[in-house]
């Protein structure tokens, strides 16, 4: 069953077309992995489903469900949640606060709240930064803040916007576990990732923009050996 | 800053010793009118309980959700009118009157909150100040409902009774000081459970990045506008009060730009978003700006005999250090500003935490 379904997005800044005629659909339990050129709309298309901004024409189904115009908070209480390329730490917040706000989406406890964020915390092993404020933590702590927080908010379908850029090797490796232990718990996800080889170990799908439109579909192995796809990543080079 | 979680869970010793402390204090204060019995000293205290209810009722909106109102003149404003226009038109005595404020300022709340939330950032700051601007206009321009410039001048106040027995005909300052104790210890406990409470918690989510706050499921528009409603609600309480204490109200007084503006001021010199903060605020605002306002500071320049009174710089400094108090107190602002970026009492904790680090 699909549990996300995209109809002819386009989203359109001026004469821009950031997203042009996108289609495809995501099953339940998956990985979709989301790849491209810098600028070919990957963020935008995660906009669009989250309600950040609507889509210019076109729908997004969730469980069956037209999401168009819905505001970012009514989509996460219904069960998907993004992160942001560029992390949104509350700084001023402990680490363990903010994991808490992604928690109180769901409860009004905050003992419950509590729990469940340093549950989320353990999942990214930042539980010994818990009381650090969030401001302060290194750029591979807060992209596993983000995680953690988005966890917290228990979604079906999560979005993850390039959780590994700017890691080291090692921080990489981890954070791949993690998506992979996600998929385990039955959280479908979409992961857009520079790192081919990243992408190609994780994902069950792959699809790939270029200038806004869906350039190719299919499992990683077609879409390497896709003519088009190659194309568009040497003509880039 | 102590975050939520600090406070709350692990560190409950710290947070009885705060409670002990609290109570200690207010048990003091308490007191205070059985031993002091000079007016002027009574009065600079109302000042600051006055400021304290003020500062506090902003800092909701302002400290905790980062919404920037410039225009909390208009809440004041709407409470102080609102009793004093029940009370000599309608012969309303002031604490149901209270009550009519709260329920206008909540009106105008929701009514500033729709227009205003709409902008962020600065624009919400010109915005707030615009409409707020907008209501002291109104109010001066109606002069059939409000008595426009000419004001409201109280007659006099009802004695207040419970049964027959009369509590106080309000002939001193001591009722007002214990009135105004009791609303400055009501806006704290407030903040107190509102910062131990989930709408803590998404007012500073919001705060902090209102984006990644939409997007994990908090509505922005819901909550900024239950922040505006308890601040403006609070707001109005001290300018009933403030209404009744002093027995005049005209839109300068109570519905001025510079109201806003020293609301605004009493949270940053304090400390932004801190339950305490604005406490601080009033309590160096207040007999700052007394000071300088009766020219304390030339007489002690004269006094310590740094220049005589007599010479033609002593006369000078006699005749215009009072007029001067505007500038010298926002030369003093910005001081504080420059150097204590958290305000005073952000400015005492990295001061402790300096020295703690020092001796580990
Ligand atoms: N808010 C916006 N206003 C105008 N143009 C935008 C906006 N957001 C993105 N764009 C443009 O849309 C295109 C796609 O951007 P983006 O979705 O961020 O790409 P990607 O995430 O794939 O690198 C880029 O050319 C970018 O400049
Ligand atoms: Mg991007």
């Amino acid at each position: 069953m699909a549990i996300l379904e995209i109809k002819h997005v386009s989203k359109f800044f001026g004469g821009l077309a950031a997203n042009a005629d996108v289609s495809f659909a995501l099953e339940q339990g998956m990985i979709m992995g989301l790849i491209g050129p810098n600028g070919a709309g990957k963020t935008t298309l995660f906009n669009c489903i989250t309600g950040y901004y609507p889509p210019s024409k076109g729908e997004v189904l969730f469980d069956g469900r037209r999401m168009n115009g819905l505001q970012p908070n009514k989509v996460c209480k219904l069960g998907m949640a993004r992160t942001w390329q560029k992390v949104r730490p509350l700084a001023k917040l402990s680490v363990l606060d903010n994991v808490m706000v992604g928690a109180l989406c769901r409860t009004n406890s905050l003992k419950i709240a509590g729990e469940l964020a340093m549950e989320q915390l353990k999942v990214v092993r930042l539980e010994q930064k818990a009381r650090f404020p969030a401001g302060g933590l290194p750029i591979g702590e807060r992209k596993k803040l983000e995680v953690a927080r988005v966890l917290a908010t228990q979604p079906k379908l999560l979005l993850l916007d390039e959780v590994m850029g700017g890691l080291n090797p090692a921080e990489s490796a981890e954070i791949i576990q993690l998506i992979l232990d996600i998929k385990g718990r039955g959280i479908t996800q979409m992961v857009i990732e520079h790192d081919m080889k990243a992408i190609m170990r994780i994902s069950d799908r792959i699809v790939v923009l270029n200038s806004g439109e869906k350039l190719a579909e299919g499992n990683p192995h077609e879409v390497v050996s896709n003519p088009d796809v190659i194309a568009a990543y040497l003509g880039q080079d | 800053m102590t975050t939520l979680r600090t406070l709350f869970a692990d560190t409950s010793g710290r947070s009885t010793v705060t409670i002990i402390a609290v109570l200690a204090v207010c048990a003091a204060l308490c007191t205070v009118p059985f031993f002091v019995h000079n007016p002027y000293l009574l009065h600079i205290m109302i000042l600051i309980f006055l400021s304290t209810i003020m500062g506090e009722s902003w800092n909701i909106l302002g400290g905790y959700t980062g919404q920037y109102s410039v225009g909390h003149a208009a809440y004041f404003g709407t409470g102080a009118y609102a009793t004093m226009m029940m009370l000599q038109f309608r012969q309303v005595a002031p604490w149901y009157g209270v009550w009519v404020g709260l329920a206008a300022a909540l009106v105008v709340a929701l009514v500033i909150g729709s227009i205003c939330f709409r902008l962020r950032g600065p624009y919400f700051v010109l915005a707030s100040i615009a409409v707020a601007e907008i209501l002291r206009l109104c109010t001066l321009n109606l002069p059939s409902f409000t008595n426009g410039a000419e004001g409201i001048l109280a007659t006099g106040l009802p004695p207040f009774t419970i049964g027959e027995t009369v509590i106080t005909d309000f002939s001193t300052k001591v009722p007002f000081y214990y009135i105004g104790l009791a609303l400055a210890l009501l806006t704290i406990l407030v903040t107190w459970l509102v910062q131990h409470s989930k709408l803590g918690y998404f007012f500073q989510a919001i705060r902090e990045d209102q984006d990644a706050a939409h997007s994990l499921g908090i509505s922005l528009t819901l909550y900024k506008n239950i922040a505006l409603v308890i601040s403006a609600m609070l707001t109005s309480l001290a300018g009933s009060f403030y209404a009744i204490y002093v027995g005049f109200v005209d839109p300068p007084t109570v519905m001025a730009l510079d109201i806003s503006v020293q609301i605004v001021l009493i949270c940053i010199i304090g400390g932004i978003g801190t339950i305490f903060g604005p406490v601080i605020g009033a309590l160096v605002l207040v007999p700052l700006s007394e000071a300088l306002r009766s020219n304390l500071i030339a007489s002690l320049i004269f006094k310590i005999g740094l220049v005589s009174p007599d010479s033609k710089f002593g006369g000078f400094l006699n005749d215009n250090l009072a007029h001067a108090h505007t500038l010298i107190y926002g030369i003093l602002v910005v001081i504080v500003i420059l150097f204590m970026p958290d305000g005073i009492l952000g400015f005492l904790k990295k001061l402790t935490a300096r020295r703690k680090g020092g001796e580990a």
